[in-house]
C-alpha cells in the first residue's frame, strides 16, 4: 500500500459528496461563462439600440446567473470543506487508535512531539488539500479546458499555437513538483523537531528552572527556530525559481494572441471581432497558469505531509493480540515464570527468570538499581514479550490470552506515576470509568487518598494538572495506587508505589492490603524492607537474574544480600553470627 | 483560577481588540523598508502588465486594419518585455514575503517561547502542556502567510482601487457615485455578520487548543492506558473531542464562505442599476455627460472596481481568522511573571549557606495556608533532613527556598540576603535542586548530566555520576555516557533516572545542595555507597534532604519534623530519639512487625 492508496481509502468515503461539489463548481463555471455574455447582451440590445423593453429581461438574467453562482460556491466550498473534515475526523481516528495500540518498544523510538506533529500540521496540509486544492484544481482546469475549445471553434491555428505551451508547462510542473517534494520534507521535519523541543521544554520546565537554565534553552531554541525558518526559506529559494515561470508562462499567451491572432486577422483567416472574442476567453487561460506554480506547492506539501502521517500509522507494534486467543473474563491469578529472557537492544535485562506465584499470594520483589524488576512485571503484562521461555496465568501463556481481557484483570500503579488533567475521581476511575463514586472513595481510603483528598478546596473534584503536578510525591502514588485497586484486579502489580510515602503510611496501606476482600496475587517491588518483609515470596533479583527468594526469615538466615539490605535499614537489628556490616 | 483540563474551552475576549493588531504590527516594523520597497515593485509591475491590454487594444485599433506586421511584432516585444519585468519582480518579492513572513514569525515564536521560560510553575501546572504548546508552534505558524503576502497583496489591492476609483471619477463623478452606494450594504453586511464570525474562530481555537491537549497527553499516558485498557473509552473522547473541533472549524468556515457570493451579489447589483440609470440618462438626452461608449467603458471598470474588493474581503476573512489565534499568543504573552526579578535586584555574592526562614507562611492556592509562620536557621555547612507525613509542605519549603514561589508572608534570607531581593539566575545557579520526579531530557547521558553547567568537561562528568554510583551502570549501556536516551528516559529505569538526576545536581558544584526524595527508588547498597560519597561532598555544603528512608535521614546533622505546615520537632537523630515524639514513633514504626 503506498501513502496514497491510503489516503485515497479514506477520500472514497466522501466520493459522492465531492462528485456533487465538482457538479456546482461545473455549474458555477457556467454561470460566470453566461455572465459577460449576458453583459455583451445589454450592451449590445438595450445600450446600443437604446431599446429598454429587453433590460428587465437581461438584467434578472444577470442578477440571476450571480445568485447560482453564489450559491453554487457556497455549497460547493461546504461540499468539499465537510468531505475534507469528514476525511480528516477518520483519519484522526484512524492514527489515534493505532498509537493506542502501539508498543512501549515505539514510544522509546518516537518522540512525543513528533508524533504530534503527524496529528496537527500534517493533518492540517491534509485539510488544505480536499478542502481547497482539489475543487480549486478542478475548477481552474475546467476553465482552461473550456476556453481552448472556445478559441478552437474560433480559429484552430490559433488554438493550436496556444495548446504548444502547454508541454513547457507539464515539464516546469514535473521538474517544480520534483523538486519542492524533497524540500518540503525538510519542512516537515524541522517542524516536527520544532514541535519536539518545545514540549519537552515545557515538560520539563521545572528542571530548566532548577538549574536557572532559561538562556540555555533560549540558545537550543533559537536553534530550532532558526532551522524551522530556513528551512522554509531554503524551499522558497527552490519553489520561487518556478512560480514566476508560470506567470511568465500565464503572460505569453495574451502575447501569443497578439502576434499570432495579428497575423491571422490580417491574413484574413480570422475577423477582428474573433480575434476580440478570442480576447475574452484569455483570463481563463491566464489564471489557472498563474496559479498553477502555488497548487503545485500546495500538492507537495501535501504529500510530504502524507507520508509523514502514513510512516507512522505503518509502524507495526512486536506485541500483537493473538488471532485466536483464549477468553477469560476473570483470571484467578496465579503466575509463573519459565525459563524467562528478555534481551533489547543487545543487552541481556532478563535472564532464566523461574517463579511460581499462586493464586492470592503476595510476591515481594526488591534488588539493584536497574536489576530488570519493572522489566519482569511488564513481561506479564505484556508491555514486552519475552525473548525465550514462557509467562503463564493459570497456566496460559500470555501470548495466547486476549490482551486487554489479561490487562483488565491486572491492577498496576507504576514507579514513574501518570495522572491525567482530570478529576482526582477521573483519574482514579481511570481504568473503570463508570464505576460508582463510592467504589472510588473506597479504593480511595484503602490507598490511604481519602484523608487528604476530602481536605482538598474541591476534595474529589479536584483536578490535578499533567502528571500530578501540584501533588506530593506520596500523594500521587497514593492515587495511583487507588487507581489500581479500583478495578478489583486478580493481580496487584505495586511498582516502587510507596517509596515516596512515610512508614505509617505504608503500614497502613499494608494492613488494608491484607484485607482486601477477594482474591489478589499481589507483586510488591520496593527497596524498602518493610514494604515486603510479609511477603509470601521474597525474590531478590541483581543484574537480570533471581540471586536469592524465600521468605524474610529464610533470606535472612541466608544471611546474603537481603541480609545485608535488611542490616543497613534496620542498624538497631541485630544481626545473627554477630557480624556487623558497617 | 482553577485548573484546566483537556475538555474546557478556555475563556473568550469578547471584545474585536484593535490593539492585538497594533501590536503584530510592531513585528511588521523593522521591515517597513524592504516592505515599502517590495510594494513598490509590485505596484510598478502591476501598472506596467495593466498596459498590455492596452497594447492590445492600440493594435487591434491601428495596426491590424492597416496590416502593419513589423509594429505588431514590435508591440509583442515591447509586451515581452513588461512580462519579463514583471516576473522579475515576482521573483523579487517571493525573495522578500517569505523572508518577512518566516522573520516576522520567528521573532514572534522567540518572544512567546522566552516569556514562558520565565513564567511559574503554577502556570505550566494549571493548564494541559499541549495547549501552551499548540499557541507556540502551530497557532504562530497560522500567521506567517497573512503577514507577508496578505498585507502586500491589500496594500496592492487599495492602491488599485485608489487608482481605478481615480479614473472612474474622472470619467464620471455621478455614475462613481451610484456605483460607490454598494459599499455601505458591504460594510453592513460584514458588521452584521462580524460578531458571529469572529466568536465562531475563537470557538474553533478552542476546540484546536482541547484536542491538541488530549492528544500530548495520550501520548504522553500511554503507559497507564494501556495497563487500564482504557482504549475505548479514550478513543471515545477523543472522537467527540476531534468531532467538536470539527463542527467548530466548519461553523466558522461557513462564515467566511457567505462573503465572496455578497461581494458578487453586490457588485452586479451596482452594476445593474449603473445599466438602468446610464441608460435612462441616454434616453432622456438631458444629460450630456453619459454617452454610449463612456457607459460601455465604465462597467468594465465597475468590474474592476470591485475585484479588488474581493480580495480585501478574503484578507479580511484572514484576518478575523488570524485573530482568534494572535489573542491566544499575546494572552501568554501578557502572562504576568509572578516570580520575576526585582527591578533593583542584586546579584546573589557567592553563596556561604547561612539559610534562615522568618515566618514564613505560604499557600499555593488563597485561602489553603500550607506553610503557617515557619522559622528556622541553617548555619553554613549544614544538612538539614526534613521529614514528615506526605503533603506537610517538606517539598514546599526547598521550593520557597530555590524561590520557584514567593513567600506570602515572612523572609527567606540566604547569607543574610533576602532571596526576593537578588537576580533568580544568580540564585538558582549557585544551588543544586533534585526533585521527586526526574524529568530526562532527550539527548545522550552526558548531555543530561551535563544540563547544569555545559562547560564542564567529561571528567567532571564521570566523577559525578561516580559520587552517585552511576557510573558502572552507564558504562554497560551500548555507548556508554553517549547513549541515547527520551524525554521519558525509557530506556532507564526509575532509579537509573534519579541517579542521573542526582548527578545533573551535583555537577552544578552547588553551594546548597537540595534533594528531594533523590533516592527513593534506589537500592539500599547503592544508596549506602552514594552515601559515602555524598558525605565527603556535602562537607562544606548546606543541604536540604528530603526522604522517608530513615537511613538516609538519620545522618543528618539536623533533622526537622514537618507537619501540618509547622515545624514540630527539630534537633539531631539521638535527640529527637531521646524526646520520644513525632520523630520517635516514625522511627519505631518501621521496627513494628
Amino acid at each position: 500500500m503506498t501513502p496514497m492508496k491510503w489516503f485515497y481509502g479514506f477520500l472514497r468515503e466522501y466520493k459522492w459528496r465531492m462528485t456533487a461539489g465538482m457538479a456546482l463548481v461545473t455549474v458555477l463555471v457556467a454561470a460566470a461563462l453566461t455572465n459577460p455574455y449576458i453583459s455583451g447582451l445589454i450592451v449590445d440590445e438595450v445600450v446600443k439600440k437604446k431599446d429598454l423593453a429587453m433590460l428587465p429581461l437581461l438584467i434578472g438574467l444577470l442578477i440571476g446567473t450571480v445568485v447560482v453562482k453564489g450559491i453554487c460556491r457556497f455549497f460547493s466550498q461546504v461540499l468539499f470543506e465537510t468531505s475534507s473534515q469528514g476525511v480528516l475526523y477518520q483519519m484522526r481516528d484512524t492514527v489515534y487508535r493505532k498509537l493506542l495500540q502501539e508498543d512501549f518498544a515505539f514510544y522509546n523510538k518516537n518522540r512525543t512531539g513528533d508524533l504530534m506533529s503527524r496529528q496537527t500540521g500534517d493533518m492540517d496540509a491534509v485539510r488544505h488539500f480536499v478542502a481547497y486544492v482539489i475543487y480549486i484544481v478542478y475548477e481552474n482546469v475546467l476553465y482552461f479546458i473550456l476556453a481552448i475549445v472556445m478559441i478552437f471553434i474560433i480559429n484552430q491555428k490559433l488554438a493550436v499555437s496556444m495548446i504548444l505551451i502547454l508541454p513547457v508547462t507539464a515539464w516546469v510542473t514535473y521538474n517544480q513538483s520534483r523538486r519542492v517534494k524533497p524540500v518540503f520534507l525538510n519542512c516537515r521535519q524541522a517542524f516536527s523537531s520544532l514541535n519536539t523541543f518545545v514540549q519537552e521544554n515545557i515538560s520539563g520546565n521545572r528542571v530548566v528552572k532548577a538549574f536557572a537554565k532559561e538562556n540555555y534553552e533560549m540558545e537550543k531554541f533559537q536553534a530550532e527556530n532558526d532551522n524551522y525558518r530556513d528551512a522554509e526559506l531554503n524551499a522558497a529559494a527552490v519553489w520561487k525559481k518556478y512560480v514566476p515561470i508560470f506567470e511568465f508562462l500565464s503572460n505569453l499567451l495574451t502575447i501569443l494572441l497578439m502576434l499570432v491572432g495579428g497575423k491571422l486577422t490580417i491574413d484574413g483567416e480570422m475577423t477582428l471581432g474573433q480575434l476580440v472574442m478570442a480576447n475574452g476567453y484569455l483570463w481563463m487561460l491566464n489564471m489557472p497558469l498563474r496559479m498553477a506554480g502555488w497548487w503545485i506547492n500546495d500538492i507537495q506539501r501535501f504529500t510530504a505531509s502524507i507520508e509523514k502521517i502514513y510512516g507512522t500509522y505503518c509502524a507495526e507494534p512486536d506485541i500483537k493480540r493473538p488471532e485466536n486467543p483464549v477468553k477469560r473474563k476473570r483470571l484467578e491469578g496465579d503466575v509463573a515464570f519459565r525459563h524467562v529472557s528478555y534481551r533489547a537492544e543487545d543487552e541481556d535485562i532478563l535472564q532464566d527468570i523461574n517463579f511460581h506465584a499462586k493464586k492470592g499470594e503476595r510476591i515481594g520483589i526488591i534488588g539493584t538499581t536497574g536489576a530488570g524488576k519493572s522489566t519482569l512485571i511488564h513481561l506479564l503484562c505484556r508491555f514486552f514479550d519475552a525473548t525465550e521461555g514462557d509467562v503463564l496465568v493459570d497456566g496460559i501463556n500470555v501470548k495466547d490470552l486476549d490482551m486487554y481481557e489479561l490487562r483488565e484483570n491486572i491492577g498496576i500503579a507504576m514507579q514513574d506515576v501518570f495522572l491525567f488533567s482530570d478529576t482526582i475521581e477521573g483519574n482514579i476511575a481511570y481504568g473503570r470509568p463508570d464505576c460508582s463514586f463510592e467504589e472510588v472513595k473506597e479504593a480511595a481510603k484503602m490507598a490511604d487518598a481519602n484523608l487528604f483528598i476530602k481536605n482538598l478546596p474541591e476534595g474529589y473534584d479536584t483536578i490535578v494538572g499533567e502528571r500530578g503536578v501540584g501533588l506530593s510525591g506520596g500523594q500521587k502514588q497514593r492515587i495511583s495506587l487507588a487507581r489500581a485497586l479500583v478495578k478489583k484486579p486478580s493481580i496487584l502489580i505495586l511498582d516502587d508505589t510507596t517509596s515516596a510515602v512515610d512508614m505509617e503510611t505504608e503500614s497502613y496501606i499494608q494492613r488494608q492490603l491484607d484485607n482486601i476482600g477477594h482474591s489478589c496475587t499481589t507483586f510488591i517491588i520496593a527497596y524498602r524492607i518493610s514494604s515486603i518483609k510479609n511477603a509470601d515470596q521474597i525474590l531478590v533479583m541483581d543484574k537480570g537474574q533471581i540471586i536469592e527468594r524465600g521468605t524474610h526469615q529464610e533470606l535472612l538466615e541466608k544471611d546474603g544480600y537481603y541480609a545485608t539490605v535488611y542490616y543497613h535499614q534496620y542498624p538497631m537489628a541485630v544481626r545473627k553470627g554477630g557480624e556487623t556490616d558497617e | 483560577m482553577s485548573r484546566n483540563r483537556y475538555d474546557m474551552d478556555e475563556i473568550l475576549e469578547d471584545k474585536f481588540d484593535m490593539d492585538q493588531l497594533k501590536r503584530l504590527a510592531r513585528y511588521l516594523h523593522p521591515y517597513r523598508k524592504q516592505m515599502v520597497l517590495v510594494l513598490a515593485l509590485m505596484l510598478s509591475s502591476s501598472a506596467l502588465v495593466m498596459l498590455i491590454p492596452k497594447l492590445f487594444q492600440l493594435e487591434m485599433d491601428v495596426y491590424i486594419p492597416a496590416g502593419d506586421m513589423k509594429s505588431i511584432f514590435l508591440l509583442c516585444g515591447l509586451a515581452i518585455g513588461i512580462v519579463l519585468y514583471s516576473v522579475v519582480c515576482l521573483r523579487i518579492k517571493i525573495s522578500y514575503t517569505t523572508r518577512i513572513g518566516q522573520s516576522i514569525i520567528h521573532q514572534l515564536r522567540r518572544d512567546l517561547f522566552a516569556h514562558l521560560q520565565e513564567l511559574p510553575f503554577s502556570y505550566y501546572d494549571d493548564r494541559p502542556h499541549g495547549k501552551i504548546q499548540v499557541r507556540v508552534v502551530n497557532y504562530v505558524n497560522n500567521l506567517s502567510d497573512l503577514l507577508s503576502n496578505g498585507i502586500l497583496n491589500t496594500i496592492t489591492d487599495l492602491c488599485n482601487l485608489v487608482f481605478i476609483l481615480l479614473f472612474m471619477f474622472s470619467m464620471n463623478t455621478r455614475l462613481t457615485l451610484i456605483c460607490l452606494c454598494g459599499l455601505p450594504v458591504l460594510v453592513l453586511y460584514i458588521v452584521l455578520l462580524k460578531r458571529r464570525q469572529r466568536y465562531a474562530w475563537q470557538v474553533q481555537s478552542n476546540k484546536q487548543s482541547n484536542l491538541n491537549a488530549y492528544i500530548a497527553e495520550s501520548i504522553n499516558g500511554i503507559r497507564v492506558t494501556q495497563a487500564f485498557v482504557r482504549e475505548k473509552k479514550n478513543v471515545a473522547i477523543f472522537n467527540s473531542l476531534s468531532m467538536s473541533y470539527r463542527k467548530a472549524w466548519l461553523r466558522a468556515c461557513y462564515y467566511n464562505f457567505l462573503m465572496s457570493p455578497m461581494v458578487d451579489l453586490i457588485s452586479t447589483i451596482t452594476i445593474s442599476f449603473i445599466y438602468v440609470i446610464g441608460v435612462s440618462y441616454i434616453l432622456d438626452g438631458n444629460l450630456s455627460d453619459v454617452s454610449v461608449g463612456v457607459l460601455i467603458s465604465f462597467t468594465v471598470y465597475i468590474g474592476r472596481f470591485w475585484a479588488p474588493i474581493n480580495t480585501i474581503a478574503g484578507f479580511y476573512n484572514s484576518v478575523l481568522t488570524a485573530v482568534s489565534y494572535l489573542e491566544r499568543i499575546f494572552e501568554t504573552i501578557d502572562e504576568p511573571v509572578k516570580v520575576k526579578d526585582a527591578p533593583d535586584a542584586i546579584e546573589m555574592p557567592e553563596i556561604k549557606g547561612d539559610v534562615r526562614f522568618e515566618k514564613v507562611s505560604f499557600g499555593y492556592e488563597e485561602g489553603i495556608p500550607i506553610l503557617k509562620e515557619i522559622d528556622f536557621h541553617v548555619t553554613p555547612g549544614q544538612s538539614i533532613a526534613i521529614v514528615g507525613p506526605t503533603g506537610a509542605g517538606k517539598t514546599t519549603i526547598v521550593n520557597l527556598l530555590s524561590r520557584f514561589y514567593d513567600v506570602d508572608e515572612g523572609k527567606v534570607l540566604i547569607d543574610g540576603i533576602d532571596i526576593s531581593r537578588v537576580t533568580l539566575h544568580s540564585l538558582r545557579s549557585q544551588m543544586g535542586v533534585m526533585m521527586q520526579d526526574s524529568f530526562i531530557f532527550s539527548g545522550t547521558i552526558m548531555d543530561n548530566i551535563r544540563y547544569g553547567n555545559k562547560e564542564a568537561t567529561e571528567e567532571e562528568v564521570i566523577r559525578a555520576a561516580r559520587t552517585v554510583r552511576a557510573h558502572d551502570f552507564i558504562m554497560q549501556m551500548e555507548e556508554g555516557y553517549y547513549t541515547q536516551v527520551n524525554e521519558r528516559g525509557s530506556r532507564l529505569s526509575a532509579g537509573q533516572r534519579q541517579l542521573i538526576s542526582f548527578a545533573r545536581a551535583l555537577l552544578n558544584d552547588p553551594a546548597v545542595l537540595i534533594l528531594d526524595e533523590a533516592t527513593s527508588s534506589i537500592d539500599t547498597e547503592t544508596e549506602v555507597l552514594l552515601q559515602q560519597g555524598l558525605n565527603r561532598l556535602l562537607q562544606g555544603r548546606t543541604s536540604f534532604i528530603i526522604a522517608h528512608r530513615l537511613s538516609t535521614i538519620k545522618n543528618a546533622d539536623r533533622i526537622l519534623y514537618v507537619a501540618d505546615g509547622d515545624i514540630l520537632e527539630e534537633g539531631s537523630h539521638e535527640e529527637l530519639l531521646e524526646k520520644k515524639g513525632h520523630y520517635y514513633e516514625l522511627y519505631m514504626s518501621q521496627y513494628e512487625f
